[in-house]
């Protein structure tokens, strides 16, 4: 079953550009008051192709957001590669735990992130309001963010991560805090992200939530890729079906 | 360039509609006042005292402003996250720390300009001695408070936001004193003390080159040639902080 | 419970207010402050920022005021002052108003001489305002004691009325003093020129001041009065003749 996975994913990647490629990706960082060094990445290889909708899985402190900082700049590999298919104009980021600016209002906030992108300011109000109203948010246009609920945070990040449609959308965690409702809208917005075949890749704990969104998946453990495949090779191999939490927990455990 | 522009529009809306600045303005204000009570104890010379206190107080209270503001300004973007959101864009860094100063150099004109024009409004109607040379000072604190802006946020940039702050306020004392640094260097007898000593004097800004208040009060006028000499050299030591400050924060991890 | 709790919270805070503002009603106001007040020498301030100079002059200021009220009518006492008004005077040699009141306070505290330098100190600072030799020739009209004094004073009054603005009253005072201390010479010319500068009260207070200093003798006082033609206006000279020799016609 493997040796299929790996043809199809060669055949596609022969086809297909690879918006991630990270490859022997190492980070070591130095903590505390004696700057001891602690290695979260012992080695990351992963590969994201355009189209794909792509869950990074792990446990807490597998180097899941360190990987994605990495692989946007943030911080930098202490060995190894990663590069992006694409420049920052095409690029949307929602941050782990997003956090705006308190005194702009919903639709400041959008039109400061249209402006970062050097679009003309002709359109940027109608921008702006269909980005809010995708959302959600188109009430909430000239309120404060600092009154934001944690839904709507969470809404508006997935806003600005999309102002410049770009082809790929980096979220991380971009369920966590979310109630039910609030969980639906962003999933909607995923798949409806995934029809206009944008890539996405995302992190989130929410294996049922990933399950039904991607279409290939990474876990990883102790700074490494434990696992990638397509997810329905994780649900039934060996000919058994069975949930992505029993795979997820076996892959951890391992 | 509209990025940066962007980047200073939003830092300035940010920072006017951050209620702590109007405490401090209001502050200043009653200080100003205050001068009215103390010109009732100088003999007849409350238009100087008014003058010069009032100056002091614009002085002293947009330094305040000025260091505890700029320290925090990519400080706080760093803490809460922001700049996850700014850098996942076409932003460079240095756009990021350019705009950022000139976003809070525009607050801190209409705050020491408030003040300003406040203090020559109370002259004129309290001491009737209105002085234009009032406005002049008060722009050129205002060219001094830009350089111990840039220092501190170049200090921000490695440094927390406290430690930027006081290091600031050292900076602004140390200028202060920059021709005794001199002094020191004519009569030491060490050379090694004499170099470091130099050194000493061309890293730290001189402030006092020019005696803001001397003019304003009649101890002599202004000699226009020295203060747009002393013009330009802030000018330029404001650049090489934010150059510094660029280097520093591209280096930086987040 | 609840009643009872609010009670006593209410107590408490008036029994605290009771105990603060108690305190406070019971408290002495300051004395008087020591008039020995340690000023530092002016070469400590001339080192510190020369962008603050005149603000620590203008703090010492305001000082020198409240020292002097304070303990001018009190103890009588301004050991300090002189320290005090050398570092206002030294940090803004342009605050004039500090050299005049300074040298009437230290009047005060005994110290006529200091007075008389400070102004000294001030002319040196503002040579175009004639308030400096006009003050410098009171001080030493009243309280040299020199013998030569009156001329001293003269000079100082001579000084103040070559300069702008000066009250014409001031060169008639220095021709007086000139008078006083034996300088005919300098007086009669002085009053010539009150005569060619001044309105008639001027001209008449002149005319009379030289109708008792020149020479009796005519031939002599036309020669005297020769002398003078350049220090008027040549259209007051003829009259000035007329004046001064009213009596020999």
């Amino acid at each position: 079953m493997s040796a299929t996975v790996q043809d199809t994913s060669e055949k596609q990647a022969a086809t297909t550009t690879t918006m991630l490629e990270a490859s022997g990706l190492r980070k070591t960082v130095a903590v505390g008051f004696f700057r001891r060094k602690v290695e979260i990445l012992k080695g990351v290889d992963l590969v994201v192709r355009e189209g794909e909708t792509f869950g990074l899985l792990g446990p807490n402190g597998a180097g899941k957001t360190t990987t994605l900082k990495v692989a946007l700049g943030f911080m930098r590999p202490t060995a190894g590669t990663v590069r992006l298919g694409v420049g920052r104009q095409e690029l949307g980021y929602l941050p782990e735990n997003p956090y705006f600016y308190d005194y702009l209002s919903g639709a400041e906030f959008l039109a400061l992130c249209d402006r970062l992108f050097a679009f003309d300011a002709a359109g940027r109000t109608e921008r702006v309001t269909a980005l809010l109203r995708d959302v959600g948010l188109e009430r909430a246009a000239n309120v404060h963010l600092r009154k934001y609920s944690k839904g709507m945070l969470q809404r508006i990040g997935i806003a600005q991560a999309l102002i410049n449609d770009p082809r790929l959308v980096l979220l991380d965690e971009p369920m966590t805090g979310l109630d039910p409702v609030g969980r639906i809208e962003v999933k909607e917005i995923i798949m409806r992200l995934r029809q206009r075949g944008k890539t996405v890749l995302f992190n989130s704990h929410i294996l049922a939530d990933v399950a039904e969104l991607c279409t290939r998946i990474a876990i990883m453990k102790d700074g490494r890729v434990a696992w990638t495949g397509e997810v329905a090779d994780a649900l039934g191999s060996n000919g058994h079906v069975r949930d992505l939490e029993s795979f997820f927990m076996e892959v951890v455990r391992a | 360039m509209r990025k940066v522009l962007a980047v200073a529009v939003n830092t300035f809306r940010e920072t006017i509609r951050d209620r702590i600045l109007g405490v401090i303005i209001l502050f200043a204000l009653a200080m100003i006042v205050a001068s009215l009570w103390l010109a009732s104890i100088s003999l007849g010379q409350e238009g100087r005292m008014m003058k010069d206190f009032g100056l002091v107080a614009v002085s002293a209270f947009g330094l305040v402003v000025a260091v505890f503001v700029a320290a925090s300004l990519v400080r706080k973007e760093v803490e809460k996250r922001t700049v996850f959101v700014i850098f996942s864009k076409p932003v460079s860094r240095s756009e990021f720390i350019w705009g950022k100063f000139v976003g809070f150099g525009a607050t801190m004109l209409v705050v020491v300009g408030g003040m300003t024009l406040f203090l020559f409004a109370v002259t004129w109607a309290v001491a009737r001695s209105p002085s234009a040379a009032i406005l002049v000072a008060g722009l050129l604190v205002y060219v001094q408070l830009l350089v111990v802006m840039a220092v501190t946020v170049f200090f921000s940039t490695f440094s927390s936001a406290v430690l930027a702050s006081v290091l600031g306020i050292c900076v602004y004392v140390a200028g202060q004193l920059s021709h005794n640094v001199l002094s020191l260097t004519q009569v030491s007898h060490s050379e090694a003390l004499k170099a470091v000593t130099r050194g000493v004097f061309y890293v730290i800004p001189n402030l006092s080159a020019v005696d803001l208040r001397a003019s304003v009060v009649g101890e002599g006028a202004a000699r226009w040639a020295g203060v747009a000499a002393w013009t330009a050299y802030l000018g330029a030591y404001v650049v090489i902080a934010l150059l510094a400050a660029s280097w520093s924060f591209g280096r930086k991890e987040f | 419970m609840r009643g009872a709790r609010k009670l006593l919270l209410a107590l408490s805070v008036a029994a605290c207010v009771a105990v603060v503002v108690g305190y406070q009603s019971t408290r002495a106001a300051a004395g008087l402050s020591n008039p020995r007040v340690f000023v530092p020498k002016v070469s400590f301030y001339q080192r510190f920022s020369p962008a603050m100079r005149v603000t620590i002059g203008d703090v010492y200021w305001l000082f020198a005021v409240q020292y002097y009220g304070e303990h001018v009518d009190t103890d009588h006492r301004l050991d300090s002052l002189p320290a005090t008004l050398d570092v206002v005077t030294s940090m803004s040699p342009r605050f004039k108003q500090a050299y005049f009141f300074g040298a009437f306070a230290l009047l005060d505290a005994g110290r006529p001489d200091l007075g008389y330098a400070l102004l000294e100190r001030g002319f040196k600072a503002n040579p175009n305002d004639w308030h400096f030799p006009f003050y410098l020739g009171f001080f030493a009209y009243t309280f040299a004691s020199n013998k030569d004094k009156d001329r001293i004073a003269a000079q100082w009054y001579a000084k103040a009325a070559a300069l702008p603005g000066h009250l014409p009253s001031v060169e008639r005072l220095a021709a007086d003093l000139y008078t006083k201390g034996n300088a005919k010479g300098k007086a009669i010319e002085l009053w010539a020129q009150v005569y060619g500068q001044g309105d008639k009260y001027a001209r008449d207070k002149a005319v009379a001041a030289l109708d008792r200093l020149l020479p009796d003798d005519k031939t002599a006082r036309e020669k005297a009065v020769a002398r003078l033609k350049d220090l008027m206006p040549a259209s007051r000279f003829d009259q000035f003749i007329a004046d001064v020799f009213a009596g020999y016609l």
